[in-house]
């Protein structure tokens, strides 16, 4: 019965998107691969040609998550932080395994591994958060790297745990330093997010303004926020 | 044959919407409907990439080898998939620990089998 | 310099800093929401004269609308965010010592953060930010509902998460769509174009908004999840759910149809689907004998109400809905805030067990007997000149289909009388049950820290209704907010 009537759903919901896809702008003067006009990509186009001189990032999606779109950005990180946060009082009331009691220690060559390996991989996602105004990356994408680093730890240094006080320190400074600048930009010159530091010289990497500065808090966050949900999902003790 | 082809993004998106969708409304272990949750997100993520497309464009990165002359694709769809996609892992997330409890509590995973509210 | 950027990046900052001070007393961390909403409701307070002639359009990061995102502050706007500090801090504090188990810090945090999503919502001009902010309300709100850690408060929370995921996605594909048809996100921008698409396209586009949009906005058939949910969470959640939370959802509806599509696309189904909500609600509160589930069904009810109200698209309907807003995010905080207290002295919440509790907790039960008055439609309760609003825009249109829903209306407001009045009896009048021992916890009226909030509700009823003038004079310009395209779009872009 469910089957049969979500399935009817999902009919219905095909259908309706089936009927977008033809129309009018599927045309001969549409290009392949576009189905909307390509006049409405005209928006793009904009950010594209004016982002370098208007923010001195050539990333011009870093620009736009940051600058133009800065307040989302904000949001985003926002609801990471809930996420960590619902995560954390939700498993705060159940049965805590207490990690190292249960799960047997790792073997000294996985340990040693891991602890080799960690910080090249931290390395490699403070490199994708620092130069997220030039190269593909940015804050968000570091951190995910460098979750990945904690992840490791979890898995195979089963003795040592990181500092669960320290991270989610470093996770509330770095989204209350995402205010400040912002409100910063508010008091210097009246708009919230605004990029009020210089925007130096193209492609080097002191430029764009707070760009990089926020993508290297966003990076700290994430970094530490998704190591804390990951701890928090594997048992570890809080 | 040609339309399969040219507008293969937006069908696979669609079709990974649709199974998501399917695979919430008709699975009953919690771990599955959150997987269909991530299939969801997944295809509308690529819905949402797919309409900055262009035609042979290239990434929106000014470098210092410069391909001359190619348009860049729409940076905005990309900058609202970058929040969606941290969206999309806050809920996942949230789920799988709602998942851990509801373990904890029922000592299963079967939707059919909790069922402690009742009209 | 107060700016309405001051109303989101305040409260959010407040709630980053929660973790922190935990780390040097915990106690602390519970006054910070109190302290956050207390500075919004100055805030909100010193801007309302200000954006009640000329909306103000604050820009971030220092470039125009529609090529940066963009707040806009208009009377709507700014007195929602009033309401909402005012409800939140009302709640708060009650919370400061009713929220006593688990990760107390960690519960304040995610409480700010769902009224700093809420607040977000509606102060924002661009269609993806007001996605971003319904996001930090919704997901803010699944691990509120499951706080307690039972197994009723984490099944509700789980499937309110998926059917709120589901919307979200929803909403994004319709996101999606928009931005394909439109190139632009601005709300301003897109409602000035409107016309160059396809009306078929516009259609599906706003489908799938209002369907997303409509999950947490609790309109049939989109509503499994709020009885289970109100039910389950701590009362102080339930409260905020009830009062704020949903409200945000069809604020969300009505900015994307009124502004964005324009009022005269609005469909009788919406009328429909109102008037269809407004009757399952009271009808299925009506059998319940679980006080929350109760409350948690009279909240669809009531909702369904205020969909019927927008649905009627005249400016005495968009006023009359905004005039139950108020009225009900008042009333239904402090009916779910004076139950909790009850709940936790009887130890169940079976409305039998509750009653003759008016004479341990007199005055909470009054003060229940003021909101659940208010909520029928009583005078001289707030209830009474909202309701009544709602009733006169729907016959000032002369319609023989609106009057016989009208009629529909007045059967929803005397089953919800009947289920009320039961409650009331059953408060003040019944004998108590005869167990031994009651299963809950001390003896007596609620503390001083719930009761602070529970009267200074039940006074904003009465006074409310008493002088309406106070809040009528707002209704007026907000509803143009919420219905005058041109003027929107005007102040935004300019044109």
């Amino acid at each position: 019965m469910r089957k049969a009537l979500s399935l009817a759903v999902l009919l219905v919901l095909a259908l309706g998107l089936a009927s977008a896809l033809r129309g009018p702008s599927v045309g001969a003067e549409a290009k392949r691969g576009e189905l909307f006009d390509e006049q409405k990509v005209n928006f793009g186009r904009r950010y594209n040609s004016r982002a370098r001189e208007e923010t001195g990032a050539s990333n011009v999606v870093a620009s736009v998550v940051v600058t133009y779109r800065g307040l989302d950005t904000l949001g985003e990180v926002a609801v990471l932080f809930i996420a960590a946060t619902g995560l954390a009082a939700l498993l705060h009331t159940g049965k805590q395994r207490r990690s190292g009691e249960e799960a047997e220690p790792s073997s000294l060559i996985v340990f040693t591994g891991c602890r080799f390996v960690f910080p090249l991989i931290l390395l490699l996602g403070a490199y994708v958060f620092v130069h997220g105004h030039l190269t593909p990356g940015g804050g968000f994408q570091g951190g995910a790297v460098v979750a990945s680093g904690f992840l490791l730890i979890y898995l195979g240094c089963r003795g040592r745990q990181p500092d669960r006080q320290r991270l989610n320190a470093v996770e509330s400074l770095s989204g209350v330093a995402f205010v400040v600048i912002g409100l910063v930009g508010l008091a210097v010159g009246g708009s919230f997010l605004l990029n009020f530091l210089p925007e130096g010289s193209k492609y080097a990497l002191l430029s764009a303004g707070i760009i990089p500065v926020i993508y290297v808090f966003i990076g700290l966050k994430v970094g530490s926020e998704l190591g804390g949900i990951l701890g928090d999902l594997s048992g570890a003790r809080r | 044959m040609s339309f399969l082809s040219d507008y293969i993004h937006y069908i696979g998106s669609f079709a990974l919407v649709l199974i998501g969708l399917y695979v919430v409304l008709v699975k009953s272990n919690l771990i599955k409907v959150i997987i269909g949750i991530n299939l969801i997100d997944t295809g509308v993520n690529l819905f949402l990439v797919s309409v900055g497309y262009l035609h042979m464009g290239t990434a929106p990165i000014f470098s210092q080898a410069d391909g001359a002359g190619k348009e860049m694709v729409d940076p905005v769809p990309q900058a609202l998939v970058l929040t969606a996609i941290v969206i999309g892992v806050s809920v996942v997330a949230l789920a799988l620990s709602m998942a851990i409890r509801l373990y904890q509590h029922y000592g299963t995973l079967d939707l059919r089998k909790i069922t402690e509210l009742k009209w | 310099m107060v700016s309405p950027i001051l109303l989101i990046a305040v409260p959010l900052a407040l709630a980053f800093i929660i973790p922190l001070l935990g780390l040097i007393s915990q106690k602390l961390t519970r006054y910070v929401p109190a302290a956050a909403m207390a500075f919004n409701f100055v805030v909100a307070l010193l801007l309302l004269p200000q954006v009640l002639q000329e909306p103000w359009v604050v820009q971030t990061a220092g470039f125009p609308p529609p090529f940066s995102i963009h707040l806009v502050a208009g009377p709507l706007g700014v007195g929602l965010s009033l309401l909402i500090a005012l409800v939140g801090l009302v709640v708060a504090i009650y919370a400061i010592g009713y929220v006593r188990e688990g990760d107390v810090a960690r519960y304040h945090t995610l409480y700010l953060l769902l009224l700093t999503g809420a607040t977000g919502m509606v102060l924002t001009g661009d269609l993806f930010n007001l996605f971003v902010f319904f996001e930090i309300l919704c997901i803010s709100s699944y691990p509120l509902v499951g706080y307690r850690g039972d197994r009723a408060g984490i099944e509700s929370s789980a499937k309110y998460l998926i059917q709120g995921a589901i919307g979200s996605s929803l909403v994004l594909l319709g996101i999606g769509f928009v931005y394909g048809l439109f190139g632009t996100l601005s709300m301003a921008d897109i409602a000035s174009s409107i016309d160059s698409v396809s009306p078929m396209k516009v259609f599906i586009s706003m489908a799938f908004l209002i369907t997303g949009f409509g999950v947490e906005a609790a309109v049939l058939p989109l509503n499994a999840w709020l009885p289970d949910a109100h039910s389950s969470a701590p009362s102080s959640i339930s409260a905020i759910l009830s009062g704020i939370a949903i409200k945000a959802g069809v604020y969300a509806v009505a900015r994307v149809v009124f502004t964005i599509y324009g009022a005269d696309t609005i469909p009788l189904l919406v009328l429909v689907v109102g008037i269809l909500t407004l009757l399952v609600g009271e009808i299925s509160a009506f059998s319940q004998n679980n006080i929350k589930r109760l409350l948690a069904y009279s909240s669809i009810g009531q909702i369904g109400l205020i969909v019927f109200a927008l649905g009627i698209a005249s400016a005495s309907g968009v006023q009359g809905a905004l005039f139950l807003v108020v009225s009900h995010a008042l009333a239904k905080g402090l009916l779910f805030l004076s139950v909790g207290y009850m709940i936790y002295r009887t130890g169940s919440m079976e409305i039998s067990s509750l009653y003759g509790i008016a004479r341990r907790m007199p005055v909470s039960s009054l003060c229940f007997t003021i909101g659940a008055f208010s909520l029928v439609g009583l005078p001289p309760f707030i209830g009474f000149p909202a309701k009544f609003t709602v009733i006169r825009a729907a016959l000032e249109r002369a319609d023989p289909v609106f009057t016989a829903l009208v009629g529909i209306v007045l059967l929803g407001t005397v089953v919800e009388g009947a289920y009320f009045f039961r409650i009331v009896q059953g408060l003040h009048f019944r004998p108590p049950p005869e167990s031994a021992a009651p299963a809950g916890a001390g003896q007596g009226e609620a503390p001083i820290s719930a009761l602070v909030p529970i009267c200074l509700l039940a006074a904003l009823i009465v006074a409310v209704g008493v002088y309406p003038s106070v809040l009528t004079d707002y209704l007026g310009p907000a509803a143009r907010d919420l219905l005058d395209k041109a003027a929107y779009i005007h102040h935004v872009l300019g044109v």
